[in-house]
């Protein structure tokens, strides 16, 4: 086998090769499918490392089998991708170097594995808690008429996004089969998770607490009126019940939109009786 | 309008690639692209303020994989809508509801042609055309998401006006506000969706603890926001003070750099 794509390969810059992965990870949805999920964008983000370790025709057969690898079944949150991507270029590479002792087994066997953890502390890190602390600071700015609010939200979510993203895919290409050993070793993504879901559960809490001021106007004459009661016990104790209500509806397993249109209509039997006002 | 249309057709189809080549960059979540209505339609006001409500409602309804109920699109035309009829804002979740539940059919669809193209990659790798079966990915995917957004946004809020004047002007009051406080309600289901992902019996009690300093305090969320993310940092390194150089989930970033 020619050593030609290898050189290729290592004499390429490190940055461009990083950005491919970075938008690998990035379009990581861009052809999502039913069957095997996000397989076409791991194949597109390999696609420009594979083409440069075997530019012979006749090594097609051996490209063929790599381009075959690159779309198995795969999922991912996108920042999370590049690291994959930079990790499978790696153990490319590797393969092509050492084609008698490498088992190009394992590049499959690898990414498997990364699926889960990755996605699992992926999803709760930047659909949890990024999203939610960005998303409930924009709120509360846009509920005062300030355009500052979508815009923060905005910046907070790139400013987080792109640096994981793109060291993400430097450090899985340049040491991530170290890192895996590392990982594992200190259960960091279960840490990670924890301090995530500390500040996450911390700002719906506050979230429950500020944005949606449900009280009651139910009183008996003029001096019982029982929000006030219900303020010198706990403030806000109508929107923390209403989420306890709610939690319990949704550890039922309803259906999400079967809640949303009960919603509508026990909304409008409160208010016409006068139970609950905004 | 027909232009106006077209661009929040527009809009959408921002929306939907954020997650497809952005890697979901909260672009897509309402709060933004309600805002962008709002400034393409002349009302910025409105569009944040619905923007605000929607982003609310919705918050808690993680897409995660294919699960869970996606009300992006249905923000965008419930937020046109609202602006061009002049309804009360809480009428945008009350539209953004049935074209959810409309634009469900037309992604089966999406999803099936998606369906093919993945099979047609696999193909035109077979055959060794392999820049082919890229462009099948980084072209005809994105293209699908584009075409099946545009389309059902586009129609909505062209032709939606109407209907929905029409519906405000036969609907009595009472149930106008009895659908305001319902919009309102589903915020918590937000909120309880949202705990439901994270929450367990050790690590409830953080939840409360973010209540009652909101609560009692009258702090707004930023305030609460920085308050959270110090905390957790603090326990992260009280609980694992011990282990490493890794201290905190933030310096995770840091470490990267290297």
């Amino acid at each position: 086998m020619s050593k030609k794509g290898l050189e290729a390969q290592r004499n390429y810059p490190l940055n461009k090769k990083v950005k491919e992965f970075f938008w690998g990870g990035w379009c990581m949805q861009a052809c999502w499918n039913y069957e095997r999920q996000m397989n076409t964008a791991f194949m597109w983000g390999i696609s420009k490392t594979l083409d440069r370790l075997y530019p012979d025709p006749k090594e097609d057969e051996k490209k063929k089998e790599a381009y075959r690898r690159s779309l198995e079944f795969f999922n991912i949150t996108p920042q999370c991708g590049s690291f994959v991507l930079g990790l499978t270029a790696a153990m490319e590479e590797k393969y092509v170097e050492k084609p008698d002792t490498f088992d190009p087994k394992m590049i499959s066997e690898v990414k498997v594995a990364l699926m889960g953890p990755l996605s699992g502390v992926g999803d709760s890190f930047f659909q949890g808690t990024v999203r939610v602390i960005a998303m409930s600071i924009g709120i509360s700015l846009a509920k005062q008429g300030s355009i500052l609010g979508p815009i923060l939200a905005m910046l907070i979510s790139f400013g987080v996004s792109f640096p994981i993203t793109w060291y993400g895919g430097k450090l899985g290409y340049l040491k991530g089969q170290q890192y895996l050993v590392e990982i594992s070793k200190r259960n960091l993504l279960d840490k990670i998770m924890y301090g995530c879901s500390i500040a996450g559960l911390m700002v719906i809490g506050g979230m429950v607490a500020s944005l949606v001021p449900i009280t009651t106007p139910l009183a008996y004459g003029k001096a019982l009126k029982l929000q006030s009661i219900l303020d010198g016990i706990l403030p806000q104790m109508i929107p923390l019940c209403l989420t306890g209500i709610m939690f319990f509806l949704v550890k039922k397993g309803l259906k999400p939109i079967f809640i949303i249109l009960s919603c509508f209509v026990v909304g409008i039997f409160l208010n016409y009786f006068g139970i609950l006002a905004i | 309008m027909l232009l106006q249309s077209i661009f929040i057709g527009l809009v959408a189809v921002f929306m939907v690639l954020d997650s497809r080549l952005l890697g979901r960059l909260n672009f897509e979540r309402p709060l933004i692209t309600c805002t962008i209505v709002g400034l393409i339609m002349g009302d910025l006001k409105t569009g944040l303020l619905v923007g605000a409500q929607m982003e609310m409602v919705t918050l808690g309804m993680m897409i995660v994989g294919a699960g869970g109920i996606d009300m992006n699109l249905g923000s965008i035309v419930g937020c046109a809508l609202v602006i061009s009829t002049g309804a009360n804002i809480e009428t945008a979740l009350a539209i953004a509801t049935p074209m959810t539940l409309l634009n469900s059919l037309l992604t089966t669809v999406a999803d099936l042609i998606r369906l093919k193209l993945c099979h047609q990659c696999d193909h035109y790798v077979e055959a060794g055309k392999y820049n082919l079966a890229k462009r099948v990915d980084i072209l005809y995917g994105p293209i699908t998401y584009a075409v099946f957004n545009f389309i059902p946004v586009f129609l909505a809020v062209y032709f939606g006006a109407d209907l929905i004047n029409s519906i405000l002007a036969v609907v009595p009051k009472f149930i106008l506000d009895g659908i305001t406080l319902g919009a309102n309600l589903i915020s918590f289901f937000g909120f309880a969706l949202l705990l439901s992902t994270m929450v367990n019996k050790k690590n409830v009690v953080f939840f409360f603890l973010g209540f009652v300093i909101a609560a009692y305090s009258g702090l707004n969320l930023t305030a609460v926001a920085i308050i959270s993310i110090i905390f957790a940092i603090v326990v992260y390194q009280i609980k694992y003070s011990d282990s490493s150089e890794l201290q905190t989930a933030g310096a995770q970033v840091d470490k990267l750099d290297d």
